[in-house]
């Protein structure tokens, strides 16, 4: 199983580099979920960086797309295919489309985050051009495993990290704020429920929200056939995602366990859906 | 250009019955698997056919969303559930997913129509599912009326929006709020609406952000009325309201006011005048406020409802006409009235008029002056003529 990061900064990866397999980042605009946003030149250090040491690079360019946004993104399509990275994650169906129109060649990454629950679904984005799926973090860790049989994709899975929960259009911080009249310049918020606390962003691109604990599947990260687990960095320090990407670099069945505690005392983690099924007919 | 077909929800067969009568010209309705109105009472294999000849039958469609994000373990029985669909004669089906997409085309006839679910917000993306071989994509609640004109100067395919009723904070398919504080899936119709609770906001570092209300998701309800004249000159295919699990009040009052004000659109588009009283009267039958939302790029503070929650009860609704004869009518009660009530009956074929109650008798023909039991069975006189699924609310 290869490792995958999403950095927040160009030295994070750089200081991370040796621990990991490859890379995921999102490019300003046309990336939600990210825990950094990075500029086209930006994007271009990072593919430089992976080449030089022999690893892997997969763009997110997962954000809904509305059609003022299809321009650019042709663009950035056909010039990030030319510079040969793993893969691009989608979200917006248009993608599937320019990159068929244009005859493109870079692997796509299934990423339609909540929705991609299921094997029959993912081999029907194979068929597309995506070589990859991002599971969902809502499914458990069963159905992770009758995907990993049936799936022709290689798969990924986030394995640690704050999972999303919601993505709008809307400015839901902004409206607030401007409502009752209130100032305020923060650049992540949050919302508390029964005293548990999410995080909530309000951005040019409207607002996200964020898991109360971060999932840490550490010790089932060594059950899985996964090609690849994903470790996302968003709001957490780098000291202690520094510490986490060691340990999920080394784990084995002798020390998972140990790790586990130890990331625990750094940051509250649960194991996310991966052992609790939802349900959805509540009435008989 | 065209008129539209007006595309109402329907929870059940009573629902379907009163959408179509009203004026619909298609229902979407949710069948026994596979949609995301899991906990609405939805319909049986035999009730869409029922439905579907009730339908046919006014020479109307409908159409049974097949919506749901599926999991591995609902994949076995797609095609032979899309193939009994078939058999009921459904006009289409809806589907977000490309995978039953991909099976309904090849292993059945059926119409295939792309939800909503899918988010689809853009040219490109249309396209594809064009080619893929949809019939028609019912947009993303997202796009503003710019982004619906210039998809459908583009693409040659048909056109669905939503014009009326409630509206999901977030993208469709990106909001699993529900999965977390609940356990129930949101995508796959157990959604706890969770947008509507209340919540503290706190800044960077963890201090309230304190306004009169409490932080929420939630927002306004859409209403496009007021628009109408405009999106029939736009020439989409398919305007839809909102709604499987409403009342049939609800879908009695908002049905019939967009086949009035279509009508009159279309009857004389030279003289047509907005009427704001038929405004009023959808107002009343909502229990949140309303605002055109993305059509015009309203998605600002003022589409946002900070009462979490409290929504207005409406009790407007008074009785629903089971029979009419020789100047009597039968209804049964859906809200508390009584004798000296002024009140208006409306039906689909009928002009709305006032009316003063004068003398009311239970079943038993006892005279009675208060009707307060819940779906009781009253008679008292009405001068003009009444017909079953007519409507009794308060003036």
């Amino acid at each position: 199983m290869k490792l995958l990061i999403m950095p927040n900064s160009y030295n994070q990866a750089e200081s991370l580099i040796e621990h990991i397999d490859g890379i995921i980042v999102g490019l300003k605009d046309f990336s939600v979920n990210m825990p950094a946003y990075f500029s086209y030149d930006e994007v271009l250090d990072f593919i430089n960086l992976i080449k030089k040491n022999n690893k892997q690079i997969f763009v997110a360019l997962n954000k809904n797309m509305f059609n003022k946004d299809l321009k650019q993104l042709r663009k950035i399509l056909i010039d990030l295919d030319e510079l040969k990275i793993n893969g691009i994650l989608y979200y917006d169906i248009s993608i599937v489309n320019i990159r068929k129109e244009e005859k493109l060649v870079t692997p796509l990454v299934w990423n339609q985050e909540h929705l991609t629950t299921n094997y029959l679904t993912s081999n029907f984005w194979y068929e597309q051009g995506a070589k990859y799926t991002m599971l969902s973090s809502e499914i458990t860790l069963d159905e992770v495993k009758e995907i990993e049989e049936k799936a022709e994709a290689k798969l990924m899975l986030p394995i640690f990290g704050y999972l999303p929960m919601f993505v709008s259009r809307r400015h839901l911080v902004k409206n607030y704020l401007e409502t009752f009249n209130l100032e305020d310049n923060s650049k992540i918020n949050y919302i508390e429920k029964e005293g548990k606390v999410y995080a909530i962003i309000d951005d040019e691109h409207g607002t996200r929200a964020y898991s109360h604990k971060c999932l840490n599947g550490i010790v089932e990260s060594l059950k899985l056939n996964i090609d690849y687990a994903v470790l996302n960095s968003f709001n957490i320090s780098d000291k202690v995602f520094r510490e986490v990407v060691f340990m999920y670099s080394v784990v084995n069945e002798t020390n998972a366990l140990e790790f586990k505690e130890k990331i625990n005392e750094m940051i509250d983690t649960d194991l996310g859906f991966l052992y609790k099924e939802t349900v959805y007919k509540v009435k008989k | 250009m065209k008129k539209p077909e007006l595309l109402a929800p329907a929870g059940d067969l009573e629902r379907l019955k009163i959408a179509l009568l009203y004026g619909a010209d298609a229902v979407y309705i949710g069948g026994p698997a596979l949609n995301l109105r899991a906990n609405a009472i939805n319909f049986t294999l035999e009730d869409i056919k029922e439905g579907c000849e009730f339908a046919h039958s006014l020479g109307k469609r409908v159409h049974v969303t097949v919506n749901i994000v599926l999991h591995n373990k609902e994949i076995d029985g797609i095609v032979e559930y899309l193939k009994e669909l078939e058999k009921c004669n459904v006009d289409a089906i809806i589907v977000s997913d490309p995978a039953i997409i991909n099976l309904a085309l090849k292993h059945t006839n059926l119409e295939v129509h792309l939800s909503t679910q899918a988010s689809t917000l853009n040219v490109e993306a249309c396209k594809f599912f064009k080619n893929l071989g949809v019939k028609r994509i019912v947009l993303g609640r997202e796009v503003s009326k710019e982004d619906i004109k210039e998809i459908m100067d583009n693409v040659d395919i048909e056109i669905e929006t939503f014009i009326h009723g409630a509206m999901c904070s977030s993208y469709s398919g990106r909001c699993v709020l529900s999965n977390f504080f609940t356990a129930r899936d949101a995508n796959r119709g157990g959604c706890a609406q969770i947008c509507r609770w209340d919540f503290n906001l706190l800044d960077e570092n963890k201090n309230p952000l304190k306004g009169e209300k409490e932080f929420t998701f939630c927002t306004k309800d859409l209403s496009n009325l007021v628009n109408i004249k405009e999106i029939c000159d736009m020439g989409i295919s398919s305007l839809k309201i909102e709604g499987r699990m409403r009342s049939i009040y609800y879908i009695a009052t908002v049905v019939g006011i967009y086949r009035k004000v279509i009508d009159t659109y279309y009857n004389d588009k030279d003289n047509f005048k907005y009427d704001e009283k038929l405004e009023k009267v959808l107002t009343r039958c909502a229990n949140r406020d309303s605002i055109s939302q993305f059509f015009n790029g309203n998605f600002g503070k003022e589409s946002q409802y900070y009462n979490g929650r409290v929504e207005v009860s409406n009790q407007d609704f008074l009785g629903l006409v089971l029979d009419y004869k020789d100047g009597i009518v039968t209804l049964q009660q859906r809200n508390y009235f009584k004798k000296g009530d002024v009140v208006e009956f409306f039906g689909p074929n009928l002009d709305v008029f006032e009316y003063t109650i004068n003398e009311v008798y239970d079943e038993d023909g006892n005279q009675i002056d208060i009707v307060r039991h819940p779906k009781q069975i009253v008679s008292f006189k009405v001068p003009k003529e009444l017909h079953q699924f007519d409507m009794m609310r308060i003036k």
